[in-house]
């Protein structure tokens, strides 16, 4: 594995050829708040608070650090203006979504006490839409019984049907979920015998 | 029909095809794309059938199904040639009129020719009418001359001759070098260098490697490429041809909406023609190139024409884009370096490769080459597709070959570039159309759709609509995109229903920054856009929304329906055109409208004769809502 | 009815009384006698122990096949006696294999072969995809999550008529959502849905490419341009007495990928 040479926050980092900046920058004991990122599963980048600014040929722009390739010659910031501009409003809208998670400690960081946004979701499904749950079923237990249904602000999670009698057994992606939505999904199905699939989207207000 | 195995077999077909082809024989070519076909064009068509039957003219006379001529606002339209008389509006109780005085005595119809509403004249000659005369009908043109379904008409305008120049006289890399040298800029939305794409994607190491073209057009009120999809399939296959081979890729995808039927039907069966006709498959013309094409239909998502979220579309996965830190020229398809272009942009390639780029250079402006095709929609007098060249201005376009707004209203603002673009208002009209003039100026020119709006158009209700677009088309994945896209919908929603406050719109402006700087996809990042444009130049709206007025009197919480007495003659028009009882009066007395039962919905404001029906907005609604 | 002798016809087959009703209601449609009816379920009957049916777990596969099949027809708000419930949801599997086929089983076809599922039977019934996560080895989460994000599809079956209202830019400043909601107020429900006497559903789509007609409305294949909200109710209300349903005449002008199917047809 070749070792390629890059700077993080001032700092002189060598990272394995392949390995992400985000990577690069954990190996070095460099912390970057993460929300859909796991070691065990394959980047999503979906979350984006993991964004970091990057420079390469003089030319700067933001990228989500669990994705990018650390490159040689590359020179990274994890904290600029923009950085954390971004990092605190995205804690602001997940607030508005749910009371708690790993959102709520970088929102303190921020000096973030209210979410300036109104409530979403209800409490008792608070969902931030990470995707460790269904990723986690997919890639470590291979048995797909979680899936995304639906498209922009009708995304969810929902149990497929047929396999979902499993679940209640297994509980493993209870490990990974931030926000208590998968355990309200699982324990629900006792009571509930059909499976939460919405087949039909009403558009929301 | 056998297949043509060498290149001078295709051009002796060619020259034996124009040598036949008798110019002075009538045709009647009909306008069969989707827009007239949805005026009932096929209704004209088999009146023609059915009456040239009757009168035995069957065999002296030729007809021809075409592509969409763009005149759209006027169809069904049909061209008459050789006269070249061009009939608007046609119904099929026209024919037997039209068949008698043109087709047997050379005359025109006047009552269906267009009439020029400035001069009040009727103008005979297609090439005559302004909205016709003021384009630079390069790539669309040939869409009136030929039959989709006909590869002998394209072949008789000339078509495939580039592709037998590049397969016969050009290497790979000289093919690539000229469409470089022609600055060629990709014409579906981000205007990337072609040339350099093509280059990428060819100096990547990896194979095989895959070329595709976008027809997933899924801007809103634009329609450009289904209409070069559906009337001249040919002229993209060729174009796509050209470019596999200096990519050096031998299979290729035509992503198509589905929501495009016909674009679907016409480029299988083109394709179908190319492969009979040796154009496709293998050793193409004895060159030694093989390339195929595969037609993929997409399923109704507007994220999917995003480069990366169609290819994951042609896997087989969900179309949601990924993020592009590796290009997709390098690793596209399967991993594999795979060119994306738009249709306008591959079908642009042929006239590269005949007329040389130094002849596609002298159009345009020097970093915006070349023509563009538009759809002028919305608020215009002419709705249609046009093509100009780069650098023609707003203005020329809305009013010179637009004809300018109806009802003598004025122009507020044109919206390019879609979902992403933005609202440029009337003072920049003069701005010259172009990729970087358009962006500097916080629009962009996206595919082409050029949406025009009118004084009675509310600003802030056009970013509430496009928001709310998006939120719904957003594949959902990532967090700022998602979420921010419904608290903005929220807010947006808020300020015209007239329970916003200041704080809101800096909320909105603080959100949008971050939208456009940590999205995932180009979705995403240019959401805000719409929302920013209108901010920029119309923010005496949204503060006037804060007020609890909508100035253009279109958002319903802030506006309210009234009767002007001195106006109202008590015909009982409005009391009967109302659905929820909210209209009361006496015969032939002065009718009200009781404000709490009203809906809205413009009904009495349709039916009154007498302009009696006013709405209204201000600020004592604004104390009844909060 | 009279009263039948408790003697059968069979040695050593005895039937109840309600077994001799049954008997008597088959011999009534088939034409049969009752001899031969008999005879032919024996044969079946030891077709069946031979296959093994009546054995686990082959035997809880038919039931759950029963019960899909009896929940598929219900779906469609048709109910049919057991046997014809499995055999039409059979014949309509049979038809996905042969879609699955024409694109020679490759899992990249899939949005492609439920495009074709969808325009047959008008959704996408579960039976049907669950046979497709069979056939092409992709797991259920995929195709649950393809089907939900593509507006082309529906999970539920759509009405006899299908009401599309453009919202793309340009009906949108020709008042567009006022069309809309003169027809989600005549149909009496909301745009996504389908009205309970199962005869229309209404969608909103972004941009038809009709812009010249705007405000725009289609109904099946055909347009309706150039609106007025007070037009709305006479137009729906025409294809609820059925005045303006396609003629033949008018399939025969319609380009083939916008004529009706069979099903269409009904």
């Amino acid at each position: 594995m070749a070792n390629i040479s890059l700077t993080i926050d001032g700092k002189r980092i060598n990272a394995e050829d392949g390995t992400t900046v985000l990577q690069a920058a954990q190996k070095a004991g460099i912390s970057i708040p993460t929300l859909c990122h796991d070691d065990k599963l394959e980047p999503y980048g979906a979350c984006r608070f993991c964004m970091v600014e990057v420079e390469k040929n003089s030319r700067t722009k933001l990228v989500a650090s669990c994705c990018y390739p650390a490159e040689k010659g590359l020179v990274v910031r994890t904290k600029t203006e923009n950085v954390d501009k971004i990092r605190k409003l995205l804690a602001e809208l997940l607030l508005s979504i749910s009371p708690s998670g790993a959102h709520v400690d970088i929102a303190k960081q921020y000096g973030v006490v209210e979410s300036r946004f109104k409530q979403t979701e209800s409490p008792e499904s608070p969902c931030s839409l990470c995707g460790l749950c269904v990723r986690y079923c997919a890639e470590v237990k291979k048995k797909h019984a979680v899936c995304f249904v639906g498209r922009g602000v009708d995304r969810t999670i929902a149990l497929v049907p047929g396999l979902s009698d499993t679940c209640s057994s297994c509980r493993e992606c209870f490990n990974v979920c931030d926000a208590g939505k998968i355990v309200y999904l699982v324990d629900a199905i006792q009571e509930i015998s059909c499976p939460p699939l919405r087949s039909s989207f009403k558009h929301s207000d | 029909m056998t297949k043509f195995s060498q290149p001078k077999d295709l051009e002796q077909y060619r020259q034996t095809l124009q040598k036949q082809r008798d110019t002075k024989k009538t045709c009647i070519s009909i306008c069969s794309g989707t827009g007239c076909h949805a005026y009932a064009s096929e209704k004209v068509v088999s009146a023609f059938e059915d009456q040239l039957k009757k009168q035995n003219l069957t065999n002296m006379v030729d007809m021809k199904r075409t592509g969409c001529h763009g005149f759209c606002e006027k169809g069904p339209i049909v061209v008459i040639h050789p006269h070249n008389y061009c009939y608007v509006k046609v119904k099929p109780d026209d024919v037997p009129e039209i068949i008698t005085q043109t087709i047997q005595q050379g005359k025109p119809v006047n009552r269906l020719l267009y009439e020029d509403p400035e001069t009040g004249k009727k103008i005979a000659l297609e090439t005559d009418i302004p909205f016709y005369k003021n384009q630079t009908r390069l790539i669309f043109g040939n869409n009136r001359k030929i039959d989709p379904k006909s590869i002998d008409d394209y072949i008789t305008l000339d078509g495939y001759k580039a592709l037998v120049k590049t397969l016969t006289k050009m290497t790979p890399q000289q093919v690539l070098d000229e469409v470089k040298k022609a600055n060629l800029r990709g014409r579906g939305g981000g205007g990337f260098p072609t040339g350099r794409k093509w280059e990428t994607t060819k100096n990547a190491s990896a194979e095989p490697k895959y070329v595709i073209v976008n027809c997933d057009e899924g801007d809103p009120g634009a329609y450009m490429d289904r209409s070069l999809m559906e009337g001249n399939p040919h002229s993209v296959l060729e174009g796509l041809i050209i470019g596999a081979y200096a990519i050096g890729a031998h299979e290729g995808f035509i992503y198509v909406r589905q929501e495009y039927p016909l674009a679907v039907e016409n480029t299988e069966h083109a394709i179908k023609k190319a492969e009979e006709y040796g154009l496709l498959g293998k050793n193409i013309l004895s060159s030694g190139f093989d390339f195929t094409i595969k037609v993929h239909r997409g399923a109704g998502a507007f994220v999917s024409g995003e480069s990366s979220a169609l290819m994951s579309a042609i896997e087989g996965r969900v179309g949601e884009p990924r993020p592009k830190y590796i290009h997709t020229a390098v690793s596209g398809l399967w991993n594999k370096p795979t060119c994306l272009n738009n249709v306008e942009t591959w079908a642009n390639v042929p006239f590269i490769i005949n007329n040389s780029a130094q002849w596609f250079t002298s159009m345009g402006t020097p970093n915006s080459t070349g023509t563009k095709i538009f759809s002028l929609v919305g608020n215009v007098n002419n709705t249609g597709l046009v093509e100009v060249p780069m650098g023609i201005t707003l203005r020329e376009i809305i009013y010179k070959i637009g004809g300018g707004i109806p009802n003598g209203k004025h122009l507020k603002a044109v919206q390019t570039g879609g979902p992403s673009g933005g609202c440029i208002p009337e003072k920049y009209l003069d701005l010259p159309v172009d990729f970087d003039e358009l962006y500097n100026i916080g629009s962009m020119m996206g595919s082409g759709g050029m949406i025009v709006m009118d004084e009675d158009t509310c600003m802030v209700d056009i970013a509430r609509y496009f928001v709310n677009f998006l939120s719904q088309e957003s594949c959902g994945k990532c967090l700022p995109c998602r979420e921010g896209l419904r608290q903005m919908t929220r807010i947006l929603n808020d300020i015209t229903a007239g329970k916003a406050f200041e704080e809101d719109l800096e909320l909105l402006e603080d959100l949008s920054e971050v939208v456009q700087m940590s999205a995932l996809c180009a979705l995403g990042q240019s959401a805000p856009n719409p929302v920013l444009s209108t901010i920029k130049y119309f923010r005496d709206e949204y503060e006037a929304h804060l007020r609890g007025e909508c100035p253009s009197k279109v958002c319903k919480a802030l506006i309210n329906y009234t009767i002007d007495s001195t106006k109202c003659k008590g015909c009982g028009l409005c009391l009967k055109s109302c659905s929820v009882k909210a209209i009361s009066g006496e015969k032939k007395g002065i009718h009200h409208i009781d404000n709490e039962r009203c809906i809205k919905c413009g009904n009495c404001l349709e039916s009154c004769k007498f302009n009696a029906v006013l709405k209204t907005t201000g600020k004592q609604i604004l104390v009844a809502k909060r | 009815m009279a009263k039948e002798k408790t003697k059968s016809h069979f040695v050593g087959v005895r039937l109840t009384e309600k077994q001799k009703k049954a008997l008597y209601t088959l011999q009534k449609n088939s034409d049969l006698s009752k001899t031969d009816i008999l005879l032919r379920g024996l044969e079946i009957l030891s077709e069946y122990y031979a296959l093994g049916l009546d054995q686990p777990p082959l035997n809880i596969e038919l039931k759950k096949l029963e019960e899909e099949a009896i929940q598929h027809l219900k779906a469609l708000k048709q109910i049919k006696r057991r046997e014809e419930s499995v055999k039409q949801m059979i014949q309509e599997l049979r038809e996905v294999d042969e879609i699955i086929d024409e694109y020679g089983g490759e899992k990249n076809a899939l949005i492609q072969i439920l495009l074709k599922i969808q325009e047959k039977n008008h959704w996408l019934p579960k039976p049907a995809l669950l046979w497709v996560s069979e056939r092409l080895s992709i797991p259920m989460s995929q195709i649950l999550h393809i089907a939900t994000f593509y507006k082309s599809f529906s999970l539920e079956p759509h009405g006899e008529h299908l009401v599309r209202i453009c919202l793309g830019t340009a009906c949108h400043v020709r008042s567009g959502p006022k069309i809309l909601e003169a027809a989600e107020q005549y149909l009496g429900i909301r745009s996504g849905e389908t009205t309970s006497d199962t005869k229309f559903s209404l969608e909103s789509v972004n941009c038809l490419g009709c812009c010249a007609l705007g405000p725009v409305m289609m109904i099946d294949n055909e347009y309706h341009g150039k609106l007025t909200p007070s037009q709305v109710p006479d137009i729906l209300s025409s294809y609820r007495i059925g005045e303006l349903t396609m003629t033949e005449e008018q399939q025969k002008l319609a380009p083939i990928a916008q004529r009706p199917t069979p099903q269409q047809q009904r």
